[in-house]
């Protein structure tokens, strides 16, 4: 066995054998250099097989089974039966389906502009230089990377309810709406409060948009006599739109697929996992009703897939749209 | 051979051991729990059941009994909210992994045997490893099916009206055996209107109560293979349901959802609620006030159509050791300190000899067992036919388009509409 390891091959390969990558008189690879070469991929693909496994077993095959179980009628006990596209035209007819959707749609559109909106209102506040700037920076961020938890769901379900904060306080402005969470009109607003609260994520992504702006692009602007909001509106956003694009389709595909808590703010454990009357079931709610709780997979799966073919859609139009409003710098497309 | 060669090697080595550590590993956690011999003939078998943490607190006590009596038999537990079972349940009996006994219920009956996950215990009855002896009140037969033996009861519990005594004094309500739903309805304004608090917290979406209903009245919510009633029985129903909001007699929709789960008597927004009678343990350490039992209101002033529920336990029909899963079920249904330390946790005990050996001295638990011994005093008590396949998600249906009937989100046309139009997809499925 040796012992005297100095160093790693794919190390030498690089500093003793071959040149640079492409340099004018680029050597012809020795055999030696190939065997080499193999070997190292042969190593890397050794080291990336637990990922590719992993990709294998948990995600591309359960997707194959699933666009399959999408054709079927499958409770999950009888083997799968073909029933084409029933799935399909069963979802269309069920006035809980179209539900669904419309529920998922609305928390898509008023949420996600808002969530954006409060996420670059607190960057634009944040870059500039003032005391204790780390602590707002973090003290903003935390709420995203608690937010997606089950406790947090729970928390804000308390504060909502019926008696709790949020009631209380309206009460004391004379309004008597009895909590939001058990109202089927209201439920939806708290998750939507709940998701603009965790605007962490794209602020920090805003806040490294922001600090791209080239400062003498202001100075300029200044001296012709911009005001701070033609500032904002000629130099900064047309400056910061590849990261705003970048946060819309991130944060819209998000939306679609807001599940957690949905389930948990609208009821979870007691009764209808979709809030009172439906009030707040968001399509991957009534997705995860149809198969775990009617077992009724093929249709879930189903759902599922019509699901990704919607998102997909939606990110080929922002993509599309974006030509005409996001604007990058010569030669960084 | 020169060092670099060596090393490579050893990185694929490495490589390779790492993938197949990562695989293995995969592959026993995609298994989930073992349930197997080890060399030592020591049997391990998994028991599933759906409850609380006091529950769980008392069974794992009956468990570790049980293990010192048969030190050959290791018991593994795991334990949900009733809903959450259910999922879980699924999913692992699908993937052909569903614990070897589990706490099941009427409902279920029929709908896993449809899906031949239930094991029928009869052959362990013959064996001589289960017995059947000593059930009171005709339960022994409760969880047979088509000549199967699917489910063995523990416990026996009724439909009952629980109430704040307290606040039924202050109204000056005394409900009695053989009341009409006339006079129950009147009650409810009278609470209503002394107390300023909800009489009941919503029957008309609680379907074992509306059963009741129509078995009073010569119908009943399931027959064998479908529904026992129709479009226009449910419409009487719910338009009672209603008017009984507008007038106050039931508590606000929108205050009963949001402080799920916790009951609404024992939040004090109602002064009662139609459920099982054991829930009075429940509503005893949810609530502050006092809880009783008030008896289940007739159409004709004597049948109350009542009939005993029960919680089961049954086995799955792929475990390895069906000998020990019907040895432990035996032991829960038969051994006297199993009941002393159960209580009425699960109902009333099933066998005599555990129902004799578990006198309870609280109120709330003496008042149960009164209770119960006045129905089968009163002869009121009917057979009850397992519900068919799909039971369980009608019934869900039935509570959740009542709560959107209570909630204003749809009327009552359409909401009986809704539900004959999902039953009819659940019973066919």
């Amino acid at each position: 066995m040796g012992t005297t390891v100095t160093h790693a091959p794919a190390l030498e390969g690089l500093t003793e054998d071959s040149g640079p990558p492409s340099g004018p008189a680029r050597l012809v690879k020795p055999p030696e250099l190939k065997r080499r070469l193999r070997r190292e991929n042969l190593a890397g693909y050794l080291f990336m097989s637990p990922w590719i496994a992993g990709f294998l077993l948990l995600t591309a095959g359960p997707m194959v089974a699933s666009l399959y179980f999408a054709f079927t009628d499958y409770n999950l006990f009888d083997p799968p039966k073909w029933i084409g596209l029933d799935n399909f035209s069963e979802m269309f007819g069920d006035p809980r389906w179209r539900h669904s959707v419309k529920v998922t749609l609305w928390y898509v559109v008023v949420g996600t502009p808002l969530k954006l909106l409060a996420a670059l209102g607190v960057a634009l506040l944040l870059a500039q230089k003032r005391r204790g700037q780390a602590f707002y920076r973090a003290a903003f961020y935390a709420p995203s990377l608690i937010g997606a938890s089950v406790s947090i769901a729970i928390v804000w379900k308390a504060i909502f309810s019926d008696d709790a904060v949020v009631d209380q306080t309206q009460q004391f402005f004379g309004i008597d709406a009895g909590g939001w969470t058990g109202d089927p009109e209201l439920i939806i607003y708290s998750l939507v409060a709940l998701t603009v609260w965790q605007f962490g994520a794209p602020m920090v992504i805003f806040l490294a948009g922001l600090k791209q702006v080239p400062r003498e692009l202001y100075e300029a602007a200044e001296m012709d006599g911009a005001g701070t909001w033609r500032r904002f509106w000629n130099i900064t956003l047309p400056m910061i739109s590849p990261v705003l694009f970048f946060n819309v389709l991130l944060e819209t595909i998000h939306s679609f697929q807001i599940f957690s808590s949905a389930y948990i703010v609208g009821g979870g454990a007691g009764g209808n996992a979709c809030g009172p009357a439906d009030g707040s079931m968001v399509y991957t709610c009534y997705l995860y009703v149809q198969g775990f709780e009617n077992s009724r997979m093929g249709l879930a799966s189903a759902m599922a897939w019509l699901l990704l073919i919607a998102v997909a859609l939606v990110t080929a139009v922002l993509f599309w749209s974006q030509k005409k409003w996001v604007h990058y710098e010569e030669g960084a497309r | 051979m020169g060092t670099t060669r060596n090393v490579e090697r050893r990185t694929i080595l490495k490589a390779a051991g790492a993938t197949a550590a990562t695989l293995g590993l995969a592959a026993t956690t995609g298994c989930g729990g073992d349930s197997g011999s080890s060399s030592d003939g020591t049997v391990t078998i998994r028991y599933a059941w759906w409850g609380a943490d006091d529950r769980a607190k008392r069974i794992n006590q009956t468990i570790a009994l049980f293990e010192k009596k048969y030190p050959k038999i290791k018991v593994k537990t795991d334990f949900q909210p009733y809903t959450d079972f259910w999922k879980k349940f699924n999913t692992q009996a699908s993937g052909g992994n569903p614990p070897d006994v589990f706490q099941n219920a009427i409902g279920f009956l029929r709908k896993y045997d449809s899906k031949n996950v239930l094991l029928d215990l009869s052959a362990q009855v013959k064996a001589g490893n289960l017995s059947m002896d000593g059930f009171r009140a005709g339960l022994d037969k409760f969880g047979e099916v088509d000549g199967k033996l699917l489910g063995v009861p523990v416990g026996s519990n009724s439909m009952a009206l629980v109430i704040d005594q307290p606040v039924y004094t202050r109204s000056g309500v005394t409900p009695k055996q053989g009341w009409t739903w006339n006079d129950f309805h009147a009650a409810m304004l009278k609470i209503h209107q002394k107390t300023g608090r909800a009489g009941d917290s919503g029957m008309y979406g609680v379907m074992y109560l509306y059963d009741l209903y129509l078995r009073q009245n010569g119908k009943a919510f399931f027959t064998t293979d479908g529904l026992g009633f129709t479009e226009a029985d449910l419409k009487d129903w719910w338009t009672k349901a209603e008017q009984g909001l507008e007038q106050g007699e039931f508590a606000d929709a929108k205050k009963v959802a949001q402080v799920k789960p916790k009951s609404a008597v024992a939040a004090e927004l109602a002064a009662g609620e139609f459920t099982w009678d054991n829930f009075t343990i429940r509503y005893t350490s949810e609530g502050k006030s006092q809880y009783r039992l008030a008896p289940i209101p007739t159409t004709d002033g004597k049948k109350t159509g009542q009939y005993l529920g029960s919680l089961m336990l049954s086995a799955s029909k792929r475990t390895k050791h069906p000998k020990e899963v019907a040895q432990f079920i035996n032991f829960m249904v038969h051994d006297p300190e199993v009941a002393k330390i159960m209580g009425y946790d699960r109902g009333i005990p099933a066998t005599q000899a555990q129902y004799d050996a578990f006198k309870p001295t609280d109120e709330v638990n003496k008042s149960i067992a009164a209770y119960e011994e006045s129905l089968v005093a009163s002869g009121v008590l009917e057979p009850i036919t397992p519900h068919p396949s799909g039971a369980d998600i009608c019934e869900s249906a039935f509570l959740r388009i009542a709560e959107e009937l209570a909630l204003g989100t749809r009327s009552v046309d359409d909401a009986v509409k809704q539900f004959f139009t999902e039953s009819k997809t659940a019973l066919t499925a």
